[in-house]
């Protein structure tokens, strides 16, 4: 079974004095990934930031493997950002048109990469810095071919509204790359609270992902599980 | 302090990072505080060091990936707090 995994933070919703409390990050950072701070490949990267970049990594892998075991328990210090890059050309991306989905074209020195091992396994992962938002999506490739994932910006924060405006979102997607299939898309959660993709009452096997925090909402999706005749 | 007591302590810490606040009345030690109160899991960190503020207790690591039910939560801050004595 494969998944994915994807977090956003508003960093508007975020308090600097707060997140530079060694209490706080020492909750959120290993010393080792503390050292990765100073390292040359991160120029530029107030720490603060820097803290919550690693939350929304670490909240990324969460979020993929909960799919398989849906017991686990987020726990950031266990989750282990082995290295980290900065991107070499930084993405452009203006939310002011609303919203960022990636592209074929996009490769991964147009954003923060990362190697996290977790459970004895390693990961990969893709973020976005921006001075309001960090989005990060995860796989277990590091290719990240057939991950799709977007962010957007939204009017209304309450609850409903993020988790009904994520789910027009990725759906919207979903049916522009699964143009001949059958009936309605929706996405319900189970019983564990990870969402699927189901239509005409039968799950489609898309590994999704879904965010909100505050005015961003942010989603990902996995098409390399989906045989293209069944629809 | 009784477990009943360390709850309506927990309102007044959860307070801030629930936009429901209806929700807190019902809360009982079976909430899971990201998916029944609806918190981000981005405040809870917050809530830990708020709770590590109000108790004068120190959670560490182990402790505090428990504490998003909060029967659980209320287990760490008992053990904690009978830890100084």
């Amino acid at each position: 079974m494969n998944s994915t995994g994807n977090d956003i933070v508003a960093l508007g919703q975020t308090s600097k004095e707060r997140t530079l409390d060694r209490r706080f990050y020492s909750q959120i950072l290993s010393a080792s990934e503390r050292s990765l701070y100073y390292r040359e490949e991160i120029p530029g990267l107030p720490f603060e930031t820097f803290v919550w970049l690693l939350w929304s990594i670490k909240e990324s892998v969460y979020k993929f493997q909960r799919r398989k075991q849906p017991d686990l328990v987020f726990a950031p210090t266990k989750i282990t950002i082995q290295e980290i890059n900065a991107p070499a050309f930084p993405s452009q991306v203006d939310l002011d048109a609303f919203h960022w989905e990636n592209k074929s074209a996009d490769r991964s020195s147009h954003f923060f990469t990362a190697v996290i091992l977790f459970e004895n396994k390693i990961y990969y992962s893709r973020s976005i810095v921006q001075d309001k938002w960090i989005a990060s999506v995860v796989d277990k490739d590091d290719r990240f071919e057939n991950t799709c994932w977007g962010v957007k910006e939204i009017e209304h924060t309450d609850h409903s509204s993020q988790s009904l405006a994520v789910r027009e979102f990725i759906l919207q997607k979903l049916s522009l790359v699964l143009p001949n299939h059958p009936g309605d898309l929706h996405i319900e959660k189970d019983q564990f609270h990870c969402p699927g993709l189901s239509s005409n009452g039968k799950e489609i096997p898309i590994p999704l992902s879904l965010a909100h925090h505050d005015r961003y909402i942010a989603y990902s999706f996995l098409l390399e599980t989906v045989q293209p005749t069944v629809y | 302090m009784t477990r009943q007591e360390i709850i309506d302590e927990l309102k007044k810490v959860l307070t801030p990072y629930t936009e429901d606040k209806t929700l807190l009345a019902g809360i009982n030690e079976q909430t899971n505080m990201i998916k029944d109160l609806k918190i981000n899991s981005a405040n809870m960190v917050d809530i830990i060091i708020d709770a590590e503020s109000k108790y004068d207790i120190e959670i560490d690591f182990d402790s505090a990936e428990k504490m998003v039910i909060v029967g659980s939560c209320i287990d760490v801050i008992m053990d904690k707090m009978n830890a100084k004595k």
